[in-house]
């Protein structure tokens, strides 16, 4: 599904992967923590191939946020914080300190959200537990599946604004997945788009906004024009016939 | 009400016996059942390849009625023969289809974006299991095995059929007496213990479920748990101090004849255990020889035809030395014949028998209209009433009816027939004002009752041999018509009927 993918990541710099549904971006995130294998080819991490890391080792090392957050729903929020820190047996005093710590510096008061369930929080709250659980451990790499994808645009640009904080103060190296541009170049210190299994744009915002490539143009477009957001423009038929499969 | 509290509190120790077999029948065969059917879930729901024909086939044992399953399991080795093994392994196929529904339906219902989650943070394959997948599906598990309980309560009783105890002695006890007491000392306790068995599992769903997990919950189910166990424990324990185990089949006269032999057994000073109630010929023989009983009370006619397949016969000794020789051959010892032959009876009205001068069956012919009403069997086989008109040359007026086999002494006493064929040792026979017509030509085959007892037995407690040998031709047709019918008619108790007759017998005894 992907082919002659190769794109470089840097400590403490936010990629944005974005494209059209089927694109390829999730698989291409799930290649990074060995969720899928690749066919060919090699993820390297921490200078490292992915196919020499114990998988299970690898993914303790690296954050991981889904869309809707996938919070464990017979764990309170702070276990669901708490899993991987007890994964690596941490001494007790230490995973209580650590989820303390998480919360607050995700914006939930300790000592209201420590106990609460899953099911009885908004999406915005469950979407802050996920991120404090991907950062529970430290990892050095994030990997970020629609975060924000489910949340009402008022609560979306609430924690974008909140991940830039935590991302200026934590400097992580972030792979975050999603199919709104805006958010791509809001969030992004490089935007990635993927097309049809290639990347066919790499780069910082401010040159992915004025590219000339009709594949990338017919993303940004929408995000420019703002009175038609949420509306999809017609792809010309030449356009798709010329791509092939 | 009270008669069942009566009857409860009269029979106190054989009734916690019986509910401890119970609870332990149903609290083992559904810990087989989870031990089995919860990891075979698990891996149904991993691999759904597998899932359908492991469903079809626990779906398809569910379909087996239980009585057919119990008697598919007599003649199989190591897990078959009678008793509680046997029952166990049946209860535990009907239990295991819930358990399997529920593990599968649990781990299934886990959201695939949870699991993703977990094995993104670097769970193994064995933490997803034991640390996600299993807690949310435990509640399911619980509802599985909740209907495992239920269902396993209800079939448990139906395991006295072939000698596992439990509460269903009761309702067949009193199914074959037509006594709904004490049906309903086996059917109540039954119910009570259905649901106490859903309570405790109801409870285990709680813990099961962390958000309402609570240490008084966990508290009082550890406490019912251990309470179960220990009770059931020391009730098997009561059972288990015995020396003979003393069987029968299912019906009043067989329930008479087992407890005739119990108790005779019981004045030499033995300790006895009653698996009364066996459902049927087959199961009681089986059990004889496999040691699941060492003794009960059967028809020698029966055995002819039923157990050793030979030829019906109508001479006594001729039949009871063919049956004293094959029984010998299983290490069955078949003791002197009570005195009386439990055949067909062809019946009248006493008025009629004194207006007519009716004795012999042959006699009937001076009955001019005479109306006949047989059972369906009766008149079906050919040792039933086509033979004996060919035997007797009988001319009856018109054809006989059918009729159900329970109503026919009532017809005849109702003058709705004349004649009929019933059991020679009904208790109904008296109580309907009937008598027997003499088969002076020998037609009906001879169905002597016959002790059987184990042969290893009578060389370890030659007492016992004895003491059954003393009871020969001590029991008339009469003498048996009355005991039934003192049970059945009068619903007095049949042990307290027994002890007076044995209590008779001994005086006599005394006397010379």
């Amino acid at each position: 599904m992907l082919e002659d993918v190769s794109i470089a990541i840097g400590a403490g710099e936010v990629v944005a992967l974005v494209g059209r549904s089927g694109s390829g971006k999730t698989t291409l995130l799930r290649l990074i923590n060995r969720l899928i294998e690749p066919d060919q080819g090699d993820v390297i991490v921490d200078g490292r191939s992915t196919s020499a890391w114990d998988p299970i080792a690898l993914r303790r090392n690296t954050g991981y946020v889904i869309q809707d957050a996938g919070l464990f729903p017979h764990m309170t929020v702070a276990s669901n914080i708490a899993i991987v820190p007890r994964l690596l047996q941490w001494p007790g005093a230490k995973v209580i300190a650590r989820v303390d710590e998480l919360l607050t510096m995700v914006g939930l008061a300790p000592a209201t959200y420590r106990d609460r369930w899953p099911d009885e929080l908004s999406g915005g709250e469950r979407q802050r537990v996920g991120l404090a659980r991907a950062l529970a451990a430290d990892p050095s790499l994030l990997l970020m599946d629609e975060p924000f994808g489910a949340l009402d645009p008022i609560t979306r640009s609430e924690l974008h604004v909140e991940f830039k904080r935590l991302q200026a103060a934590l400097r992580r190296a972030v792979v975050l997945v999603t199919h709104d541009m805006a958010e791509a170049f809001a969030l992004g210190d490089r935007v990635a788009v993927l097309f049809e299994g290639r990347i066919v744009a790499c780069d910082t915002p401010a040159v992915v906004r004025t590219s000339s490539d009709p594949r990338v143009a017919a993303l940004v477009a929408p995000t420019s024009a703002k009175a038609t957001v949420g509306q999809t423009r017609p792809v010309p038929p030449k356009l798709q016939g010329s791509e092939g499969g | 009400m009270s008669a069942l509290i009566d009857f409860i509190a009269s029979h106190r120790a054989e009734f916690i016996a019986r509910l401890g077999e119970h609870v332990v029948l149903v609290l083992a065969s559904t810990a087989i059942a989870a031990a089995l059917g919860i990891p075979l879930g698990i891996l149904a729901a991993r691999k759904p390849s597998l899932a359908k024909p492991i469903v079809a086939l626990a779906n398809l044992a569910q379909t087996i009625p239980s009585l057919a399953l119990f008697g598919f399991l007599i003649p199989l080795p190591f897990i078959g023969g009678i008793g509680t093994r046997t029952a166990l392994v049946a209860l535990t196929v009907y239990a295991i289809l819930p358990v399997l529904r529920g593990t599968i339906t649990g781990i299934q219902g886990v959201p695939a974006t949870v699991i993703e989650c977990a094995v993104a943070m670097g769970l193994t394959s064995r933490q997803v299991l034991t640390q996600v997948e299993w807690p949310l599906a435990l509640p399911s598990i619980v509802s599985g095995l909740r209907v495992a309980v239920v269902i396993g309560v209800g079939t448990a009783t139906i395991a006295s059929a072939i000698g596992a105890g439990g509460l269903g002695d009761y309702i067949f006890r009193g199914l074959a007496m037509v006594d709904s007491t004490v049906i309903l000392a086996g059917a109540v306790p039954a119910a009570l213990l259905a649901i106490a068995g859903d309570a405790a599992l109801a409870l285990a769903g709680r813990i099961a479920d962390p958000r309402r997990r609570s240490r008084s919950a966990v508290a009082a189910l550890a406490a019912m748990l251990i309470v179960s166990t220990a009770g059931a424990l020391w009730a098997s324990g009561l059972a288990a101090r015995r020396d003979i185990i003393v069987g029968s089949k299912n019906f009043t006269e067989q329930i008479v004849l087992g407890e005739i032999v119990a108790q005779v057994i019981e004045r030499q000073g033995l300790n006895v255990e009653r698996r009364f109630n066996l459902g049927g010929t087959a199961i009681a023989h089986q059990a004889l020889i496999s040691g699941g009983i060492d003794t009960y009370v059967e028809y020698s006619g029966t055995s002819l035809t039923a157990i050793f397949n030979l030829p019906p016969s109508t001479d006594s000794s001729v039949v009871f030395e063919q049956v004293r020789d094959r029984y010998a051959a299983l290490g069955v010892t078949a003791l002197p014949r009570l005195g009386f032959n439990n055949t067909f009876a062809i019946l009248v009205r006493a008025e009629d028998a004194e207006r007519l001068g009716l004795k012999t069956i042959g006699d009937l012919n001076k009955f001019a209209g005479a109306r006949a009403g047989f059972g369906y069997e009766f008149l079906e086989r050919p040792d039933g009433f086509k033979g004996l008109t060919v035997a007797y040359g009988l001319q009856l007026a018109g054809q006989p009816r059918t009729m159900d086999l329970n109503l026919i002494y009532r017809a005849v006493a109702a003058k709705e027939i004349d004649v009929t064929a019933g059991d020679v040792t009904s208790g109904q026979i008296e109580a309907q004002h009937l008598v027997v017509l003499e088969d002076d030509r020998h037609y009906f085959p001879v169905y002597d009752a016959v002790p059987l007892v184990r042969a290893t037995l009578l060389l370890k407690h030659p007492e016992i041999g004895e003491a059954l040998r003393r009871l020969e031709g001590a029991m008339s047709a009469a003498e048996m018509r009355r005991l039934n019918y003192a049970v059945d008619g009068e619903k007095q108790d049949p042990f307290q009927v027994v002890r007076a007759f044995l209590d008779k017998l001994e005086t006599l005894y005394a006397k010379p």
